[in-house]
């Protein structure tokens, strides 16, 4: 046997070798996601094109682009896009910069002092509902601690209904949501902190660099990619996020506080009209995709 | 390393174990797509001729707890009385009992009977998921019904929902607050004017106390809990004929309803049930409540009838610049559906909770806190509905009862008039801006 066909054979044995009927394991798989995930999605896109409300008693009618050009002239769709955006948005900057600045100052933490660590964890651990009634407890205008620590030392010279104000519902649903979300930035932060390489910090040191100038030259930069990913998954998560804007103002006052996920809530499951709230549906998965494509890139061409 | 060739394994399987591994794959994928499109497909133990019919019936009245042991024991009582009947109770909340129950029915399976109440009736009742009841109804069962009851689960000339508790709004008013206020506890504001001086008494007198506890939150009950304070402004945000949200009458309703919210008459946001231990603690004075309001307060602080009697009055609510005053029935109804394959035994059970003196007693006067549908109540029944609150309900407010337009496009046309409300309650729209944009959002839905 000579040395070359020894080696063919090694390398058939050893490396990546197509075996066809390993194909059909991938079987059961595919019939299982066709059935949880594009099912639901290709008849969302098709009940999008009908007229149907599940409580007509009819079957669904088509009218093509209709729903897109009521959406396009309903106010309720542009109020609920930008407080979609508000609360998505403007939760994952307030919680990323908190996150940083806590995974910052607790980064040299030694001995005991560390559980600190621990314990800015724990909002993550709390389910949902519990934050939402947590924190609507805490925004209630006559009983709430919020409202007496700011009328105790004098910030407010009377209560704020919080959850009850269309100026302020949005805000303090966004507070309650960067209350449960900055320890995952912290977490992720702090994990890719621990990354920045040892040479990279002492020759900063070398350089005498301390301080804001360390944080902000030298270890930032380093924290790029885990950011990206951090507030892609959290933008996704926010923009579906139901339980704490419903439980702690389903969506009100009006549609002060309504994003996407709760006005088709109510669309589809208080008033049926199931044609309608697909269309709504149809457009937040394409604004979701486009984003999470547009993002994806960006964190290949940063990598 | 290779294995042994397992020798209790079939030659052919052993000669192609690649085809045999291929085989399980289909076979599991075939497995896979049979266990979703044939789930729930078999039969079960209600078809059973053998033994005792099973009942499923769908309810909150096992999901709340104050309810949940009465009703227990009335079902009890029904089955020992009926060891051929079993009824398989499926607890659910009363805030989702419709969406599930359309869900069901769409997927092919609904319960045999579900409570329901208000626009939740009609609108399961258009999609054509309910049996219609005629048949079981005889002349003499009718004539024990309010005429009344049977209309509002009527619904194009068909019975579709049996009556059976009734559970009117009324006006409630705390004669201690109303006292310490300077007024006369004897008597509860008659007027929207009336109404207006008493809360600023009130408010004056004791200005951590809500004067006027309202509903006003964006769902279907909230909206029906205001059809009263609309109609007896001569507004109806909607009809049949389609959306009326930008006449005169509505914007004077939205022009009270926003003098209420300036003078912090009310408060935005609680459902009712959230005012109720604010009631029991003497911080409401005027609360548009049905007659359970009476069981929850003595619950909560303990009062007896008599203590409770002094305290707390109900009567018709103050008429408005229609000079009418209206209520609305949110009682509860029973329902059974097409696709019931025992509606004989159906029908048993339903006849039983809502005309049984048992289930009256035991549940429908004691802790459901409602009044029965019975026109003409004797005996035990009628000794128990002698109370000043019953008495009031049942001669002064629920002649005054009135239908809001329920089905489809009531389910439709809540969020905008509500969500309207509350635009006019939480901030300082203009108000022929918000009527406008009400108006235009229910031309559109309730088309």
């Amino acid at each position: 046997m000579s040395g070359a066909s020894s080696t063919r054979r090694f390398s058939r044995k050893r490396g990546p070798e197509h075996r066809p009927w390993l194909d059909w394991m991938v079987l059961p798989g595919l019939v299982a996601v066709g059935l949880v995930i594009a099912y639901p999605v290709v008849r969302t896109f098709q009940l999008a094109t009908t007229d149907y409300n599940a409580l007509s008693g009819m079957d669904p009618r088509p009218v093509g682009a209709e729903n897109f050009q009521k959406l396009v002239d309903d106010p309720i769709f542009w109020e609920a896009l930008r407080n979609t955006a508000v609360y998505t948005f403007g939760s994952v900057a307030v919680s990323a910069l908190l996150g940083v600045l806590l995974a910052l100052l607790t980064e040299n933490l030694v001995g005991r002092s560390r559980i600190l660590k621990t314990l800015l964890l724990t909002p993550w651990a709390v389910p949902f509902v519990v934050v939402a009634f947590l924190f609507r407890y805490m925004f209630d205008e006559q009983t709430g601690v919020v409202n007496a620590v700011l009328l105790q030392t004098g910030v407010i010279d009377e209560a704020v209904p919080w959850l009850v104000s269309s100026t302020w519902a949005l805000p303090a649903v966004v507070a309650a949501n960067v209350w449960t979300q900055t320890p995952f930035f912290f977490l992720v932060f702090s994990a890719a902190l621990a990354a920045v390489p040892n040479e990279v910090i002492e020759a900063a040191r070398v350089d005498r660099t301390r301080g804001w100038t360390m944080a902000y030259r030298i270890k930032l930069p380093y924290l790029r990619n885990a950011a990206l990913v951090a507030s892609l998954l959290m933008v996704i998560s926010n923009f579906n996020d139901f339980a704490k804007i419903w439980a702690m103002t389903e969506g009100g006052p009006g549609y002060a506080s309504t994003t996407f996920v709760v006005w088709v809530y109510r669309l589809a499951f208080t008033s049926f009209d199931l044609g309608y709230s697909s269309a709504i549906g149809v457009v937040w998965l394409v604004l979701l995709m486009v984003f999470a494509i547009a993002y994806v890139r960006l964190l290949r061409r940063e990598a | 390393m290779i294995r042994p060739p397992d020798p209790q394994a079939s030659p052919q399987s052993r000669r192609h174990p690649r085809r045999w591994l291929r085989g399980c794959a289909v076979g599991l994928a075939g497995a896979v797509l049979l266990a979703a499109c044939g789930g729930g497909g078999g039969d079960d133990d209600s078809s059973d001729a053998d033994g005792p019919v099973t009942i499923t019936w769908a309810n909150w009245a096992t999901a709340e707890q104050t309810t949940k042991p009465a009703i227990e024991q009335v079902i009890a009582d029904f089955e020992a009385e009926h060891p051929d009947i079993k009824i398989e109770s499926e607890a659910i909340a009363f805030s989702d009992i419709a969406q599930q129950l359309v869900r069901r029915t769409q997927s092919g399976n609904p319960p045999d009977i579900a409570q329901l109440s208000g626009n939740d009736t009609i609108a399961l009742a258009a999609t054509g998921a309910l049996a219609p009841l005629d048949q079981f109804v005889d002349d003499e069962l009718r004539a024990s019904i309010n005429e009344a009851d049977l209309e509002n689960g009527t619904y194009e000339d068909e019975l579709v929902a049996f009556p059976w508790v009734d559970s009117p709004q009324g006006f409630w008013y705390n004669k201690t607050l109303m006292s310490q206020a300077g007024l006369d506890p004897a008597a509860p504001p008659a007027t929207i004017d009336e109404l207006n001086d008493a809360m600023a008494a009130i408010k004056q007198a004791a200005p951590d106390v809500t004067p006027l506890a309202l509903d006003t939150t964006n769902r279907a009950f909230g909206m029906t809990s205001n059809w009263a304070w609309m109609k007896t402004f001569g507004a109806e945000p909607f009809t049949e004929d389609g959306a009326q949200a930008d006449t005169p009458e509505y914007t004077a309703y939205l022009e009270w309803m926003r003098s209420l919210a300036e003078n912090d008459y009310i408060v935005t946001g609680p459902k009712i049930g959230e005012f109720r231990p604010r009631a029991a603690q003497n911080q409401v004075a005027f609360m548009w409540d049905q007659n359970l309001l009476q069981g929850v307060i003595q619950e909560t602080n303990g009062m007896s009838d008599e203590e409770f009697f002094d305290t707390w009055g109900v009567t018709t609510l103050p008429t408005g610049p229609a000079g009418e005053s209206y209520s609305v029935d949110l009682g509860h109804q029973l329902v059974m559906f097409g696709q019931s394959e025992h509606q004989e035994a159906a029908w048993t059970f339903i006849e039983y909770l809502a005309t049984s003196e048992n289930a009256i007693v035991n549940y429908t006067l004691a802790e459901g806190a409602s009044l029965p549908p019975l026109s003409d109540p004797q005996g035990e029944v009628a000794e128990l509905m002698d109370t000043p609150v019953n008495q009031a309900y049942v001669e002064q407010i629920m002649p005054t009862s009135t239908k809001p337009p329920y089905g489809q496009a009531f389910s439709a046309a809540y969020d905008p008039v509500m969500a309207g409300l509350q635009r006019i309650l939480t901030s300082d729209a203009s108000i022929d801006e918000v009527a406008g944009a009400t108006h235009d959002q229910l031309a559109s839905v309730v088309e």
